[in-house]
Formats: C-alpha cells, structure tokens, sequence
C-alpha cells in the first residue's frame, strides 16, 4: 500500500492539466510562459537567427532588455510591460490566431509575480530554441523505467502485475474488479480477440469441458498458434502502415504487387517475430538483404518484400504527379507513417516550421527525411514502376529474349502501317484546304518540332486539326486505329507466352546514393536552406546525447541509414518506440488505448490514463524480446481482461466510462470480423491464406461490392482507396487516405439498412438456414442449430419458444399472405433463413463481450 | 502538408466542437441515454488539455447542430448540369461573338479534342432578349427561366482553370481540382449543421433514370468523413434508396416479424447490459431505418400533388416528365427536413461537342421548365428565402468552331476559363448578374468566381464560418476549400457580411 500515493500523484497530474487554485507565485517561465509563446511567438522571436524588431524571447533576461521599441516587460508590472499590452490590444501576434484570455491572465500574472524562472538563466544560448528540461520531463519523452510493482492482499483479485497496477489506482476512488465472467464469454471474447474468428462446435466444446487447470492458458497458445492470429493482427498493422491496393493520388491506378507485404505482415504475425526484428526488416530490408549476386534467395526476397512498410503512402507520380510538389508529398507522407505508426508522434507541422506545441525543431524533422532521402530521393525520383523490383530468374530472362525476337517482328510491321495510316489522314486532312495552303501545311507537319520556323508553328497552330498523332489517330480514322490495336493484340498474345513476371513492391536503395538533405525555409523545396545530417530526434535522446547516424556505412552497399535508424528504434533505449506498441496492444484488447491518441503521444493528444501501467509494460515488452504473444499472455491472464461486463449502477455513478477498468468494455466486431463471422456462421468461409487480392466490383446499383462468390476472409478483399466496399466502409473499415491511426466505431441507420435488406446478409442467412436444416428434423433441434451457428451457444427455454413461435408466425404470414418466395425456397426454409438472418444481425452477434 | 495548410490550424478553436458537442447532447440525444451524455461530459472535463487543440466529436450524429451565426438558408437544391452547358447560348450574349463570327479567334485556345478543333470562332445561333423587370439578357433557349430571373443571381464569370470534366467537377463538390477521396458540399453542410429530418436521410442525391453522372459516385462521397456524412442516392427505380426496402417476398408482414424478433432479441440482451449507450443507439438506429421506409415512401409519392403542381413541373409531357418529377421529389424532400439534395443527369447531356444546334435546345427543353417550375413552387410555398437553389455545370464551352465537316453538325469543346451558373434563394439576391467574361465568352475578366468562392459563400448563407468548420483527419485539419484562396462573394447576397 505504500506505493499508491506516488502512483496516484502521478495520474492524477497527467489527467487535470493546470489545476484553478494554482498561487500566481508559482509561475515560472519555463513551465507556464514558454509554451505560450513557444505556440505564439517564437516563429518571429526566437526560433530563427533574425529577430523581428530584434526581440528574443527565448530569455527572460532578453526580455527585460528588449527590442526595438525598449523592454518588452518590466518585472512586476504588467501594465507597462509592452509585451503585455501588445498582446492585449491585439496587435500581437499578428494575423488571426490569438492569445487566448486565459494564456494573457497566465502571462500578466507571471509578469507581475516578478516574472520568475525555474532556475538561473544560462550565460549564453545557441540558435534555435532548445528544448528545456520542462519540456523534456513530457511523459511520453522520459526514459522508460521498469517501475515497481505494488503488493496487494490475497482478496484483491490481483493475477498480474497488470491488476496491481491497475487495482491500485482503483482503490482510492472505492473501485474494483468485476467477477469474472463465464466461461464461454471468456472463450469467445479470446477468439475474436486473437483470430477474430468464432469457435467450431468441436473447438467449442473441447474448451468448455477441459475444467483441468491451465485450460484458459492452453486456449491462448492453441488461438496464438493459429494461422488466423496472423490474419487478424495483420489487419491493425496494415491500418496503422497504411496498405492499400491502389496508388491513390488522383487517377488511384492499381497497385498490383502491394499483397505481398500484406502477406509478409501476416507471416511475421503468425511466426511471432519479434517485434524489433519486425521494425528493422521494414524500415531497411533492402539493406539487411545486401546485393543481388546472380537469382535473389529466398531470404533476401522476404526482406525486400518487408520494405513495402515504406511503400504504402499514395503515390501518384506514376500517373501524372511526377513533379516535386507530388514526390515531395509521397516523402512526407511517408514521414507521417514511419512516425505516427512507431513513434506515437506526427512530426508532421515540424516541416514548415519549430512544432508549436511538442519540442521538435524544424531541424530534426529534416534530420528523419535524411535518414529516408537516399532511398527516397525528389531529386533521383523513380515512379512505382520504376522501384519494383523483379522476381524474374537468369532462365525466364532468357526464354523471354527468344519471345520477344518473335514479337519484334510483328511491331516491325505495325510501325509501317501506322506511319501509313498517318499519312493518309493527313493527305485527307490537307485535302480540305486549297494550295498553297496545303503544302505550307504539310511542310510544317513534316519538319521536326524542334526546327520549324515561327511561321509554321503559328500556321499550325490556326489549322489545330493538322497536327495528326498516333495518339489521335482514331478521331481521324477509326477503321484504321481499330486495325493497330488488332496488331497490338497479336504483339500481346505472342509475349503473353513469356514467363509470367512476378514483382516484389519494394524500397530498395541504390547503392553509393548519398544525396544531400536541405532544410525547406517553411517547408518549401523550392527554399533548400542548410543542410541537415541524418539523426534522431533530439527529444527522444538524453540530452547532449543525441544520436546522428552515419551519412555513409563504409560496411554496406547502401548509406546504411535506414538500418542505424531501425536500430536506435529498437535499441530499448528509444522513450516512444515500445510505449507506442504496447499501447496499440492494449487497445485492441480493451477498445481503448492507455494513451487515446495512439498516434500522438505529444501534447496534443491525450494523456496515459495510466502512465505507470504503460511503462511497465512497455519495459516487459522489451524484457520479453519484443514479443506479442508475451503481451498477450500477460495481458489475457490478467483480471482486469477477464472480468465480466455488466456494469454495476455503485460504480457507474464514479466511472461511467470505466477509465479505471473496474469492468471489461463491450467492443463492436470491426467491419473484416463481422463479415468473416457471418460467413463462418453459414459455413461459408474460405479459410485458404495469402496470395492477391479478392476482386471487387459495383452492382447494377452503384454499389461496390465483393462478388458473392468470394467467401475469403476480409483482409483479402481488395482495398482501392476510391473504391471502398459498401459494406465495409459502412461499418467503418478505413477508407486509406495515409494512413488510419485509429478507427470509429459508428452506429448508424445505412448500417441497420445493409444489415436488413443487404444481398450479403440475405445470401449468409440462407446458407446457415440450410445448414441449420440439413439432417436435422424437428423443429426445436433446427432451432437450437441455428442459435448454436450464430451465437455458438444454444438457446435458453425462453429463447427456444421465441424462436419457435416465431417461426410459426412467419410461416403463418407466408401462407396468409400467399407470399411468392424465391425460387426452389419453401416456407420452411423462409422462416428458417429470417431466424437466421434476425440472429446474425442481433447485438450479441455484432458486439463482443 | 503545405504551409497554408499548416498555418490555418494555429488560428482555430477548439471551442465550436465542444460547443456543439453539449449543445447536441443537451437538445436531443437520439439514441444515446444519459449515461453517454454524463460520459461525454466527463471527458470535457477530464481530459483538460492545451488550448487550440483540434479534434473531432467523439461521436457523430445529425441531430442539429447551432451554425456559427444566423443563417440565411437551411436547405439547398443543386441541379447539377454535367457536360459544360454552353454559356454563349444561354446565358452569356455575346455581340462581338457574332460580330466576328467566322472568322480567326486570336486568343490562345486550349482544346480536349485536337482532331475537330478549328480558331474559328462562331457566334450564338439563337437570338438573345432581355427579360424580367431586372431585364437580364437570356437565350430563347430558356423561356421558362426568363420568367423567374428576378429571382435568381446569374454568375457569368465562373472559372476553374482546367478544361477536363473530372477535374472541375471534383473541385465543384470537393474543393479541389482533380482530386478524389474528399467530402462534397452537401457532406460539410451535414457534417456542420446535422438535419431537421428524423426519417429521411440528410443529404440526398437523385440520380437518372438512365445511369450514373459523368465521374460516378464520386459525385456524392463523404471522403475522409464518416460514412454518416455520405449523399444516400434515391434511385430513379427500385431500389430507390440502397437497402432501403426488403427484397419482394420480405415485404411487409415478414420483415416487420423480423424487426420485431430482433428487438426482442436486442431488449433482452440491454437487459443484460444495462446502460450500455450503444447497444440503446443500435436498437434506435434499426427503429429509424424502418421509419425510414415509410417516411421515404410517403415522400417519393407525387401523386399527393395537386394536378396544378404537376403540370407546373411539366409531369404531363414526356420531355419534362423525369426531371420534373425530380425536381419536385427535391421539393418534397426539402419540406421533409432533408438539409441537402442534388439532382444529376446521365452522363453529361450538356457537353456539346457536335450537334449543338440540336441537343442543346434538347438539353433546355428537358430541364428548363422544370428547373424553373422549382424555383415559383419554392417562392409561392414561402420557403424559397431559406432554400439555395443551384443550376450549373463543372464548365462552359469555346466561342470558337468545333468542326465535323458539315458545319450544321457543329459544336463546342470545353471550357474551364469562363462560364456561367445560376443561384437562387436562401439569401442570394435576385434580378442581378455578376462578373463577365470577355467580348468572346472565352474567359471569366470581371469579378472572377472560383468553385472555392462559390463553396465559401454557400457555408456563409448556411450560418457557417468556412475557416472555422473544418474536420481533423489524421491529425490534420481539413476545411472545404483545403486552405485555398477563397472569398465570399458578398455582392450577390442580400445580408452580406459585415466587414470586421
């Protein structure tokens, strides 16, 4: 018990930020004053070597000797400080965001409590703005310490450490555990969870009659060794990495070799990789994989194919963006996925400038993009074709060689008949004008582009419908184009014979590549300022111990920055790295995160609900060789996981949001699981693994849908970003525009539609009913089937004669209403598909408990 | 991210989510008990964080919303005209086109279709008159609209810049040219202000009977908004809105059984979760959608119209029969509460490349009594000073020749450098035009508007501070106009701004 006071200081201050009854003498400029103008002030007074009216406000003391126009405060009275007064009249700052009145009270009062630092100011300063002690004791940026663990009596219900932690925060506001809940709650709460998937009947009943010690332990590893684990934690990493099947960025082309990540995503799952290993193999595959000597080996191609965590950003410049702006924009795009999915930061405003609100300089955001640049480089820009890497061996080089010899000839000819074509066109073309017209045309057409005089160019121009291209041919002569697509079939048909070419979409950097990085003057590249070396953040370094990587690895082919860069990730001493993971961990067992901005550990996003728990379990994480499966278990085994989720009405009145986890959270399926549970209830799930993507369509409605025929699994349905499935996306699957740090769960009416009338829902309800009805005879075992199939637990009496009497009913309407059912569909099976249908859309089918 | 981008999040407030957020859940909390207004709440206070911090609700509904001040309109009619309508030879007179007609355009022309392009510029071949007390100039092309031109702003400088269909289009509904993946103008007016409609969805889009419009159904997507925020098509034939209705052997009695079993089902399972807000908002949300059948049948009724009504739309010719009964559906679905409706043609019937002579006068007879016919029904029902209504395309077309030999099978291409659109209602003035474009048509000189420009003042009619309704999305923030230079016409509204 001893603990929990230090403990509950430490929430406590993480949940209410600056408390009213704060005594004015308290203020010190590094932690009230500073971040206010860190936010306001310092883009023109401080952070850049010039300074506006030659004002810094970096110091206090610079304060007091002022600008231009004389000191900016004078200690202890406001109201001739003018620094105070430009802000109150609203001269400052200017443009349209303003000190708010709550930040010019924190100031007038600072000023006029003497203007008070924390500590003695130093002699002298660098440029920049530095990052103060304050600043660096931020949660998320201290270092990561094991902290200890508090004892608790043997009535507290405490299995694990996790409990411990979370009991003692608890027991101060007179909360705890909830009772465990049941058995078969347990057991399908750890299906979804881990495979996302429900039980067979088999599997369902070897759990529930084990009632051997260790059968809850055993049912982990059983579900953690399953090929499906993979399946269901790949999605969460693929949201977070931001796949996608298409390019996105305007014409969204396809993105035909993305899959294979995928797949790499969920073979790293399922071999329960370590998640250190994880990070570095896609952040520098290319670089472990060393140079191709003669066919890639197999390991080699695993590495290369776990790069496409660098590749997911959209990416147009293969389809009209290949400028700067659209290279530029894939760079930074992919900066915001490299951070945000491992670092729980977007360092994204640090492009144009010093961040407002979280200690990272302009400086350092560059410092990320050297680490990125020789391998992602604007200025050597290769387009997505232009980066995949083949997969084509020394043997189907050379059988297509023998191909394309055959082809040649045939484009031989279609390059004689198209220049033909072209020329009858443009005699007709002429034809339509008189001499001399006619021949000043066709001499302007014939001279090259380059050479022709201003008058032919300008002639022309008046007669635009001269300038005949293969391109516009047809416009012109349809017979004609029709006739080269019929040679560009046959050339097709021939080089179809070719060994088909297989793809990895990869980052591979080039070797001896070692461009240099410039600052951006606000984030313009067309402002290169200094150069920038490659390192990590400043912040998350202990200070003057910043880590810089080395521009060139002597040992490597390539600049061997992307791997440093992984490493010092992985290192165990990076503050956000495994904070980052164990939070998303967390989150996808409990519905919520400890943190719940995943993505933004800064002080924009929210504060760890519990900051002690977070780090211990980050610290185990790192212990456990970075393994999931050790988080898992811990996480699983704990009673905070297993206790049930009735809420009781004593501490719904203290936590209604159960922040304090005094009860287990209920959590909607994810739109993948609900459609893979309602094609497992129907036995129509296609469990095969891996490989491309499931095609979509759009119906005679509009409406993009996967073709019924498809029963796969979700993750394999193919994700165009302009083209999000109906269903899906209605059930908020992400529609990937970067990246999705976290997802909404809605509840919304087109949901109840789609569920009630939607072709998907109708299909699955039939086939359960079938399989409800196969071999089984009376009606109250057809029933219980179907419950069983749906819910995987039989009905209670009571809902037995619901279903029943349901049943009846429906077939009563049917004959009533001599209702014209499907064809080959009778009564029996009607009423047996609607049971069916009315259970797979039933809350306890959409919400895990 | 750019730095425009980047720099408008300094200037905003957090203070309108939070704001909106009390103000929804003290107003009305469909579907979500009190234990989820006491847990919003809560958070407020509980999560205390640093000032100017952007983040979207935790929730999204559509219950009403307070605009950032008074609003002019509530409501908005768009009758989109895929294609370019020709502006030269509808709306747009050109004396000098005429003049000159035949001979050599000197301007630098940008074509889509080289093969039939010529300079040859070509002059209106319908004759110009002026019309209403305002004595705006209109084609003979469209009598019905002279007779409501005092009621309308004709904006005869509309640019966009680029010639491409798509491109334009995205920028009319998105903000910005080209680029998909965004919320349209009805998802923002929805997003912002919710919907006075309990059965009906928020924003409707009702499309042709004989397909899809020119870019699909990018025309009506929410973007990165949730899906909540999406146009739900009523379809021209069954079904008319997606899963609204049960296929045939479902209808009635069955489905009804159904629903009821699940409530059932779903009240016995809150039994066991009590409190549980979503659980209470999904039950909520299947009563809605069975509301929703009913309600949406009620409305797609237009047989409820007087005959005097009906003929005013003209659903007693077969020319005017489709459109009309869309427009008037719009009516219907506006005095329903539905904050948002668009009506699309198939494909793009205004995209006059050849024929002009003939399918342009086709396009007008098929619209222009309709289109009018919504605007006196609006004006004579009292609600057409709180409902836009919009008529316009994504571009214009060329004064010069497209040529296909024969010159009575000649047309225009496109034009993305001056057109001209229409608006009425819910503040905008009538009897005026505003900007112009040259002597020729050929690009918009005076008083330049920009879809940016047209988005931003439509957000000001709604009560709506364009720079402060924005959506966060991957921590960044997103407004219509994406940080794009955009201004608010004020000239063309009767209560313009008052300059701060």
């Amino acid at each position: 018990m001893r603990l929990i006071l230090p403990l509950l200081t430490l929430l406590s201050s993480c949940l209410i930020s600056v408390s009213p009854g704060r005594a004015a003498a308290d203020l010190t400029y590094e932690q009230h004053i500073r971040p206010i103008f860190r936010q306001h002030c310092f883009d023109c007074h401080g952070a850049e070597e010039r300074k506006e009216a030659e004002l810094d406000l970096r110091l206090v003391r610079f304060m007091t000797d002022g600008g231009e126009s004389g000191p900016a405060i004078v200690s202890g009275e406001p109201g001739d400080s003018l620094l105070i007064q430009r802000i109150r009249d609203g001269e400052m700052p200017p443009g349209e965001a303003k000190v708010s009145v709550e930040e010019l009270t924190l100031l007038e009062q600072w000023v006029a409590a003497g203007a008070k630092t924390a500590r003695p100011e130093p002699e002298s300063i660098g440029p920049g703005l530095g990052i103060t002690p304050e600043e660096r004791s931020f949660w998320s940026f201290r270092p990561i310490e094991r902290p200890r663990v508090p004892v608790h009596d043997e009535t507290s219900r405490v299995r694990t450490p996790i409990d411990a932690l979370l009991l003692a925060v608890m027991q101060p506001r007179e909360l705890h555990f909830s009772s465990d809940a049941d058995r078969r709650t347990l057991m399908l709460r750890a299906y979804f969870d881990l495979i996302g998937l429900p039980p067979s009947d088999e599997e369902a009943d070897a759990f529930l009659s084990d009632v051997a010690p260790g059968a809850w332990e055993r049912l982990i590893e059983r579900l953690l060794r399953s090929p499906h684990y993979g399946e269901r934690w790949a999605r969460h990493w693929l949201d977070v990495a931001g796949y996608a099947d298409s390019e996105g960025a305007g014409a969204d082309a396809d993105r035909p070799w993305a899959w294979r990540y995928r797949d790499y995503v969920i073979r790293s799952f399922n071999q329960d990789k370590s998640f250190d290993q994880f990070i570095v193999e896609q952040l520098a595959g290319d670089e472990l994989a060393g140079p191709k000597n003669g066919d890639f080996t197999e390991e080699q191609i695993e590495l290369l194919i776990a790069t496409g965590f660098l590749r997911t950003a959209a990416d147009g410049t293969g389809s009209g963006d290949n400028d700067p702006s659209g290279r530029n924009q894939v760079m930074t795009d992919t900066i915001k996925i490299v951070t945000t999915s491992l670092m729980g930061l977007s360092v994204a405003c640090a492009q144009c400038h010093d961040h407002r609100y979280d200690p990272i300089p302009q400086t350092d955001y560059y410092a990320l993009r050297a680490t990125l640049e020789p391998a992602i480089d604007w200025q050597a820009w290769k387009t997505p074709e232009e980066r995949r890497v083949s997969l084509y061996t020394k043997e189907d080089h050379e059988r297509s060689a023998e191909i394309e010899k055959e082809a040649s000839k045939v484009t031989d000819e279609r390059t004689a008949k198209q220049s033909k074509f072209i020329e009858e066109a443009l005699t007709k073309e002429l034809s339509k004008y008189d001499e001399p017209l006619r021949t000043q045309l066709r001499s302007a057409y014939e001279t090259s582009g380059d050479t022709r005089t201003s008058d032919q160019t300008a002639l022309l121009k008046k007669y635009p419908s001269t300038n005949i291209t293969p391109g516009n041919l047809y416009q012109y002569n349809q017979a004609a184009a029709d006739e080269i697509k019929k040679i560009d079939e046959k050339i097709s048909e021939i080089r179809a014979k070719k060994p088909p070419h297989e793809y990895v979409r990869a980052l591979v950097e080039p070797s001896g590549h070692i461009p240099e990085t410039r600052l951006f003057h606000r984030g313009d590249y067309r402002q290169p300022k200094f150069e920038v070396s490659p390192a990590s953040l400043t912040v998350a370094a202990p200070e003057n111990d910043r880590t810089f990587f080395s521009s060139n690895d002597p040992e490597l082919s390539t600049s061997g920055r992307r791997l440093a860069f992984a490493k010092w990730l992985t290192s165990g001493r990076h503050p956000l790295v495994a904070r980052t993971i164990v939070n998303r961990v967390w989150l996808h067992h409990f519905g919520r995160g400890i943190v719940e901005t995943p993505a933004d550990f800064g002080r924009l996003g929210t504060q760890p609900t519990h900051p002690v728990l977070l780090d211990w379990l980050a610290a185990e994480f790192m212990e456990h060789d970075w393994k999931l499966s050790h988080l898992h278990r811990i996480i699983m085994t704990s009673t905070a996981y297993l206790q049930t989720s009735a809420r009781s009405e004593e501490f719904n009145q203290i936590d209604p949001d159960n922040r304090y986890y005094w009860r287990k959270s209920l959590i909607r399926l994810e739109a993948e699981i609900l459609r893979d549970r309602m094609l497992s209830a129907s036995k129509q799930l296609d469990r095969e693994l891996f490989g491309k993507p499931i095609p979509i369509q759009e119906d005679d409605t509009g409406q993009v849908v996967v073709d019924e025929s498809q029963k796969r699994r979700s993750i394999y349905i193919q994700q165009r970003r302009t083209r999000p499935v109906a269903l899906m996306k209605a059930f908020d699957a992400p529609v990937m525009v970067t990246n999705c740090d976290r997802r909404q769960s809605s509840t919304v009416a087109t949901q109840s539609l789609m569920l009630m009338n939607g072709g998907f829902v109708l299909s699955q309800a039939a086939h359960m009913a079938t399989v409800a009805t196969e071999q089984v005879v009376p009606l109250e075992q057809r029933v219980a089937k179907a419950w069983q199939l749906a819910l995987c637990r039989p009905p209670s009496d009571v809902e037995k004669e619901i279903s029943i009497s349901f049943i009846n009913e429906q077939l009563a309407a049917i004959t009533a209403e001599e209702t014209k059912l499907p064809e080959n569909v009778t009564p029996d099976q009607q009423a047996m598909a609607d049971l069916c249908q009315v259970l797979l859309t039933s809350n306890e089918f959409l919400y895990v408990d | 991210m750019t730095d425009t981008q980047c720099s408008n999040h300094h200037s905003m407030l957090n203070v309108q989510t939070i704001r909106s957020r009390r103000a929804f859940l003290a107003e009305n909390a469909m579907g979500l008990g009190s234990v989820a207004l006491a847990t919003l709440l809560s958070q407020d206070r509980l999560l205390a964080t640093p000032k100017n911090i952007l983040k979207n609700p935790l929730h999204f509904d559509l219950n009403r919303k307070q605009p950032h001040f008074e609003a002019q309109a509530t409501a908005m009619i768009s009758l989109f005209q895929h294609g370019g309508p020709s502006h030269m030879d509808l709306t747009d007179p050109k004396p000098e086109l005429t003049r000159y007609h035949g001979t050599e355009f000197k301007d630098d022309v940008k074509f889509s279709f080289i093969n039939r392009a010529t300079k040859t510029l070509m002059g209106t071949p319908w004759r110009f008159r002026p019309c209403g007390e305002c004595g705006t100039e209109l084609s003979e092309l469209l009598p019905h609209t002279a007779e409501i031109v005092d009621e309308i702003t004709l904006i005869r400088s509309m640019h966009t810049g680029a010639n491409g269909h798509e491109v334009s289009i995205r920028y009319f509904h998105g903000g910005i040219p080209g680029v998909t993946g965004r919320p349209t103008v009805g998802s923002w007016l929805v997003y912002g202000l919710g919907t006075a409609s309990r059965n009906l969805p928020a924003y409707m889009v009702l499309t042709d009977p004989g397909g899809l419009p020119v870019d699909g159904v990018h025309n009506w997507s929410n973007g990165f908004m949730p899906p909540l925020f999406q146009g739900t098509v009523l379809r021209p034939t069954e079904p008319r809105i997606h899963n609204l209705d049960a296929p045939a052997h479902l209808h009635g009695t069955l489905q009804q059984q159904n629903l009821a079993l699940l409530s059932t089902l779903n009240r016995r399972h809150l039994e066991q979760h009590p409190g549980e807000a979503d659980l209470e908002a999904r039950i909520a949300s299947y009563e809605l959608a069975a509301r929703m059948q009913s309600a949406a049948s009620e409305a797609l009724d237009v047989s409820k119209e007087t005959r005097a009504t009906q003929r005013l739309y003209g659903l007693d010719n077969d020319v005017t029969r489709d459109y009309g009964t869309r427009c008037l559906l719009a009516r219907r679905l506006v005095e329903r509460g539905v904050r948002f409706v668009q009506l699309f043609h198939k494909g793009q019937p205004w995209d006059s490349h050849t024929n002009i002579r003939k399918n342009l006068p086709a396009a007008c007879r098929k619209t222009d009594q309709p289109s009018t016919a919504l605007v006196k029904d609006l004006k004579q029902r009292g609600m057409l000073d709180s409902t836009v209504v919009h008529w316009g395309g994504e571009i214009g077309r060329l004064p010069v020749t497209e040529n296909h030999g024969d010159p009575a099978k000649a047309g225009r291409d496109h034009n993305g450098q001056g057109f001209s659109m229409w608006v009425a209602g819910g503040g905008f003035k009538g009897g005026v035009t505003y900007g112009e474009t040259d002597d020729f048509g050929h690009r918009a000189v005076v008083n330049t508007v920009t879809p940016n420009d047209y988005q931003a003042t439509l957000l000001h009619l709604f009560g709506l501070d364009p720079e402060q309704l924005y959506y966060v999305h991957n921590g960044q923030v997103k407004e219509i106009t994406n940080g794009r230079n955009s201004r608010i016409v004020s000239d063309i509204l009767r209560r313009p701004p008052v300059a701060s």
